[in-house]
């Protein structure tokens, strides 16, 4: 079996006297999707940020290609390969798509003046490869779809060189034919072989459609992983449910 | 259906409806109107050399302070100590330039006094912005703290070293010092020559003006374009070139540069700037790096220009800064605004301020009234575009 391109080890990270993750252990390969499976509030967002370099783990070790790595910041883990779609996507409304396209990396002439007009080029060409034409560049974000925006942002990761794309939520809130159009883009991204998926989700069908490799949490442990073959419907919809009653869940829903 | 494109969605727009779209036209539109009001109700004086002149002085120091207030608003903070800023950096040089360098280090020449205070006050406005990242308290608050801090440690200081709260009576440096002098000095000279030698020629009817229509003539005239009448105007005071090109770079900056786009990212949102690696806390305190260095710039014209300061000086400035960013089009909650859009919201409200010169008949109070006015129209225009923009949360 092919080494994977990130591991995690023993992952601890508490805020405060609050342990989000308790010793998390996690391998992406490459060419795989990887579903990150558990229920609101397992510690998932908080998982990928770690990964992300915007939180720093209380203990625990992150490998790339076997190499231990500590991101400092946001920038150290883009360097190292780690492209990160947020669950709110980490898009500035009031901008435009190809100034959200670049954000912390434009592309500079010299004099250190932004070469705009490459830049919109780039954006829109990147975004019609993994499927949408968008007419534009200079629309504001606050404008977009969200399928739209879902697209931009992983367009961005890719294009920075993304070796392992974290996907967080990426079909919560949207439309049925825009989910689709995430996963297939997922799919895509997963075909071209060189890049590793961590995808997130609460959907079961979803993450049977494209999932290679599960792993589930629940607060802030891993209490269930393998791959497709491996787990079957019934085991994963109990390990969705954090191992708890299904009842419990139709409970919270009724209260809100 | 299947041959429909994204593209087909977006219509082709004009120019004109690419301009009428623009966020600076609401404070543009605004100018233009005052500009002609002005003009009409001063009966063309408020726009004569000597008009023009004053126009332009309290525009450019307006100007000056408001572009360092916008850029740190589009950066989503507010600076309140800009004013007390202008006071500290007018009194540090005044003293250092009536009673020496500290430290009996002897006489401050304008050029050390300027150095010494600037090194203050971007080491003042660096405190500032780094309070203000580091503990994540509201800007507001802290801003406000040093309002009251410098404009006090300014009267302590004037009292302390001067006895007395004003310096005046300064030797005019601006005729020895060539440092003093793009301070306080006059620029653009060649401006007032143009307008003098085609008033020369208006007015003695000679071959250039010959072909004009006799009411230019008359109008050219009434504007008072001649040396021999009662205006002798040389040129604009400094701070008009200090104006053009803080204003210049502020347009640069936002619209051109990496660093505008860290900006705007910064006061859109800041966490998907950080998780972007934009350094929003660097830009951040370099933007009260920034509203120190307007004020100083400010004191510094004033200082030079006049050789006086005294303990008041500023006072208030904080807000008008603020609010002729908002004029301009800047956005209350951050990360959208204009450079253009300030340089107009500047010349409406520097002209108002100065319309009672023009127009003796009113009360001068009634440019505050305006004022509050326009402020309340502009904050809702603002709202609103920010809504189309992001489509109406
Ligand atoms: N910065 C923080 N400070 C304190 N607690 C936090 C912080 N971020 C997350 N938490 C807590 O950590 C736990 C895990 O949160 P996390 O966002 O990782 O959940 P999640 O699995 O992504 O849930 P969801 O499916 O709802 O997105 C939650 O109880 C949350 O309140
Ligand atoms: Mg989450």
């Amino acid at each position: 079996m092919a080494e994977p391109y990130l591991r995690v080890e023993n992952l601890v990270k508490q805020f405060g006297p609050f342990t989000a993750l308790g010793g998390v252990d996690l391998e992406v390969y490459p060419g795989e999707v990887h579903a990150l499976l558990g229920d609101n509030g397992a510690g998932k967002s908080t998982l990928i940020k770690t990964l992300a370099g915007v939180h720093q783990p209380t203990s625990g070790q992150i490998y790339i290609e076997g190499k231990p790595v500590n991101f400092r910041s946001p920038r150290d883990a883009s360097a190292a390969g780690i492209g990160t779609v947020y669950q709110d996507l980490a898009l500035n409304q009031l901008m435009s798509v190809t100034r959200n396209f670049f954000m912390g990396r434009e592309l500079k002439g010299p004099m250190g003046t932004l070469k705009m007009d490459e830049m919109n080029e780039i954006a829109h060409d990147e975004m019609l490869k993994i499927g949408i034409d968008f007419s534009d560049p200079t629309q504001a974000v606050g404008t977009m779809s969200g399928g739209q925006r879902q697209t931009l942002a992983i367009a961005r990761a890719i294009h920075f060189g993304a070796k392992v794309l974290i996907l967080d939520e990426p079909t919560s809130a949207l439309g049925q034919k825009q989910q689709m159009g995430v996963l297939k883009t997922i799919k895509r991204v997963r075909a071209r072989g060189d890049i590793a998926i961590i995808f997130i989700t609460h959907n079961e069908i979803h993450s049977r459609l494209v999932g290679d490799r599960y792993t589930f949490l629940a607060l802030g442990k891993v209490i269930g992983a393998g791959t497709s073959q491996e787990i079957n419907n019934e085991e994963m919809r109990r390990l969705m449910a954090g191992g708890a009653e299904m009842g419990d869940l139709e409970k919270e829903l009724a209260a809100i | 259906m299947a041959d429909r494109s994204e593209a087909d969605r977006l219509k082709e727009e004009t120019w004109i409806q690419r301009l009428i779209r623009r966020p600076e036209i609401g404070s543009f539109i605004v100018m233009v109107v005052i500009i002609v009001a002005l003009a009409i109700a001063s009966d063309g004086k408020a726009f004569n050399a000597l008009g023009l002149k004053n126009n332009i002085k309290i525009i450019a120091q307006y100007g000056i302070i408001a572009m360092g207030a916008a850029m740190l608003m589009i950066a989503g903070e507010f600076d309140l100590s800009i004013g007390s800023m202008i006071g500290f950096a007018g009194m540090s040089m005044a003293l250092m330039l009536k009673w020496g360098l500290p430290f009996g280090l002897g006489e401050a020449t304008p050029f050390m006094a300027f150095i010494i205070t600037l090194a203050m006050t971007l080491t003042l406005g660096w405190f500032i912005g780094t309070i203000v990242v580091r503990s994540g308290l509201s800007s507001f608050i802290v801003t406000l703290a040093f309002l009251f801090f410098l404009r006090g440690t300014t009267e302590v200081a004037f009292r302390l070293i001067n006895q007395s709260t004003q310096v005046s009576g300064l030797p005019d440096y601006k005729e020895n010092s060539w440092f003093a002098n793009i301070l306080g000095g006059e620029v653009f000279g060649w401006f007032y020559d143009a307008w003098y030698w085609i008033g020369q020629r208006a007015i003695d009817g000679m071959e250039f003006p010959a072909r004009l229509p006799g009411e230019t003539i008359n109008m050219l005239a009434a504007l008072n374009i001649n040396r021999r009448l009662e205006q002798w105007v040389t040129g604009f005071d400094a701070r008009f070139m200090w104006f053009l090109i803080i204003a210049a770079g502020a347009y640069f900056i936002l619209s051109r540069t990496q660093l505008g786009n860290w900006i705007y990212a910064t006061g859109d949102d800041k966490e998907a700037a950080r998780a972007n690696g934009v350094p929003v806390n660097r830009v951040k305190v370099g933007l009260f790096m920034f509203t120190a260095f307007c004020a100083t710039m400010f004191a510094a014209c004033q200082v030079f220009d006049t050789n006086t300061s005294d303990a008041a000086k500023g006072n208030l400035m904080e807000l008008f800064a603020i609010a002729i960013a908002v004029v301009g089009g800047t956005l209350m909650t951050g990360g959208f605004g204009s450079a253009i859009g300030v340089v107009f919201g500047a010349i409406t409200v520097g002209l108002v301020a100065n319309a009672v010169f023009f127009i003796p008949e009113i009360d001068g109070a009634w440019f505050r009234v305006f004022l509050g006015s326009i402020l309340l129209a502009a904050v809702f225009a603002n709202e609103r575009i920010r809504k189309r923009i992001t489509g109406g949360i």
